[in-house]
């Protein structure tokens, strides 16, 4: 652990701008180095202020502080960033459970739920909830706590290492500037690299699911029907977003000499892949 | 400013044109069909901007120059005007079928000369 | 810890609730011309729920004042931006009698254009859910305090 702390410090003194701090900042909370622990978290947001994931960081260590205001406000602000973001929405379902309001508890745990069916620990919280119906005392039933709960920003990196290059095997390409990402932001495959090679990869996906469901919004209020692409020219690169299946986000981004045109060309075949690939999994 | 939107509406199939401040998502300057609600299309045009702005940021493709939102039943199409105009967009709603790059060039026209 | 959404008159919770997710409004307040508040987002204290419904009250009445004077309608709305926080004051007409709205929000996750929006639809779902042919209630100087604390108590799930 201390091995880990070191070289993701080191990590993170070489390139401040990445999340590496997401990692850094958990494995000194499970260390119980708090301190340190909010340094690195706080540091991180003034970066990242829109990170679902860095205020959901920053509210753990505050809920091992004690600290449940705080970290209410901060769990409050990464769902109004990202709706879908799992730890903070079995964060918030915690600290209402802590002060005994079940039933914002369980709607929280039931968004969540809806989000990632398949997460066994939304069970076991439901049925403390329900078991317990009541709201624990200091030093009595353990509440479900988002420390063991959570996303972490870990899983999130490991869930990206699925297949990453056989997602978009044989496409023009294919290991680099393509991202397939879930609705709640977080990497299923592909990766992406910045003009000076640093990895983007997870910061990326982590503003995508923002853009997305701003995108469906605006689609719906105006009328336009669903929305199938989202094409942009930016002064260093150009990029088209689409989504292979309701809950998927395929990200193309391609110099700017590449035209739009040919881009969602790209796009198409690449969502095909992904298509197929999401299918099979 | 009306005499400029009229360039970008005069193309066919598209249903309406507008500046918008990007900061507070308000209609500066519109020409719309009936039908279109200008208020509502500068507050979302304005908050995708600035959710998009924040991807490409992240992703080191620079500040956007325009952007296409592409959906079932019509367009939305986007030019951000430079920082010295004071952050205005160059908006256009859209039939489906549009001329996409000429409605693009109309836009960066605007953006140029009357942003 | 900051209850989410609560309301002492439960037909404003929904569309309340709506404003807030849609909008990505911080703080939300329905009060009435008075400062009776009917509903609130996002405070974590009742302090500051008193202070803010004083002081929004304190607007409207000072607002319509400057309207009388003009010789003209009250003015429909107002608005105040900071360089990180905008906040926006609208009253409407119900069945319930005049409510005011009052909405605080961070400007990078939302803007005045969106609050406006969604006010909008705020405004005409209190009117479709506001409790018909209701005679708003007089509050009693005698009863003021007692009704007070009962509101609070509400609003923050005492």
């Amino acid at each position: 652990m201390a091995d880990d702390i070191r070289a993701l410090s080191a990590q993170l003194a070489q390139d401040p701008q990445s999340l590496v701090f997401l990692r850094l900042g958990e494995a000194l909370r499970r260390k119980g180095q708090l301190e340190a622990a909010l340094r690195v978290a706080m540091n991180g947001l003034e970066r990242h202020p829109h990170l679902a994931d860095a205020h959901d960081l920053y509210a753990r260590i505050l809920t091992d502080k004690h600290d449940y205001e705080r970290a209410f406000d901060e769990w409050d602000m990464a769902v109004r960033i990202a709706p879908h973001h799992t730890g903070a929405l079995k964060g918030l379902a915690f600290l209402y459970f802590k002060v005994g309001d079940i039933d914002q508890a369980e709607a929280h745990l039931a968004a969540a739920k809806r989000v990632e069916p398949d997460d066994p620990s939304l069970e076991q919280a439901f049925e403390m909830i329900r078991g317990g119906g009541r709201p624990p005392s200091r030093g009595s039933t353990p509440a479900p706590e988002p420390a063991a709960t959570a996303a972490s920003p870990t899983a999130a990196v490991s869930s990206g290492a699925l297949d990453e290059a056989r997602v978009f095997a044989g496409l023009e390409g294919a290991d680099e500037g393509l991202l397939l990402v879930d609705g709640a932001g977080r990497v299923l495959g592909g990766a992406l690299r910045d003009a000076s090679g640093a990895d983007v990869t997870d910061s990326v996906a982590a503003y995508l699911a923002g853009v997305s469901q701003e995108a469906a919004r605006t689609a719906k209020l105006l009328g336009l029907g669903a929305w199938n692409g989202l094409s942009a020219e930016g002064q260093h690169g150009n990029v088209h977003l689409a989504h292979p299946t309701p809950e998927a986000l395929l990200l193309v981004v391609r110099e700017r000499g590449m035209p739009l045109g040919r881009l969602a060309i790209l796009a198409h075949r690449a969502t095909i892949m992904a298509q197929r690939w999401l299918e099979r999994q | 400013m009306s005499k400029a939107l009229d360039m970008i509406t005069r193309v066919r199939g598209v249903r309406g044109a507008m500046l918008v401040s990007a900061e507070d998502g308000l209609v500066v300057a519109e020409q719309l069909m009936e039908g279109i609600k200008g208020g509502a299309v500068a507050a979302l045009a304005a908050s995708l901007a600035g959710r998009l702005r924040r991807a490409m940021d992240a992703a080191g493709t620079g500040t956007s120059v325009f952007w296409h939102l592409q959906a079932e039943q019509g367009a939305l199409l986007v030019v951000p005007g430079s920082e010295a105009a004071g952050s205005l967009l160059v908006v256009a709603v859209t039939e489906p079928d549009v001329n996409i790059g000429l409605v693009r060039l109309e836009l960066l026209r605007v953006a140029e000369t009357a942003v | 810890m900051s209850p989410h959404t609560r309301a002492v008159e439960n037909w404003t919770l929904q569309p309340l609730t709506d404003f807030v997710r849609e909008a990505s409004a911080r703080l939300v307040l329905v009060l009435t011309p008075s400062g009776q508040v009917l509903a609130q987002s996002g405070f974590s204290r009742a302090v500051d729920v008193m202070s803010a419904a004083a002081l929004a009250s304190a607007i409207v009445a000072s607002t319509n004042e400057l309207a009388r004077q003009l010789r003209q309608a009250p003015f429909a709305a107002l608005s105040h931006q900071g360089p990180k926080t905008g906040f926006f004051l609208a009253t409407f007409v119900t069945d319930r009698g005049t409510l005011a709205v009052l909405a605080v929000y961070d400007l990078d996750v939302s803007s005045l254009g969106l609050v406006q929006l969604f006010y909008e639809q705020l405004a005409a779902d209190l009117k479709a859910a506001s409790p018909k042919g209701a005679v708003p209630k007089q509050v009693l100087a005698a009863d003021f305090e007692r009704e007070l604390t009962d509101s609070l108590n509400t609003l923050f799930g005492r």
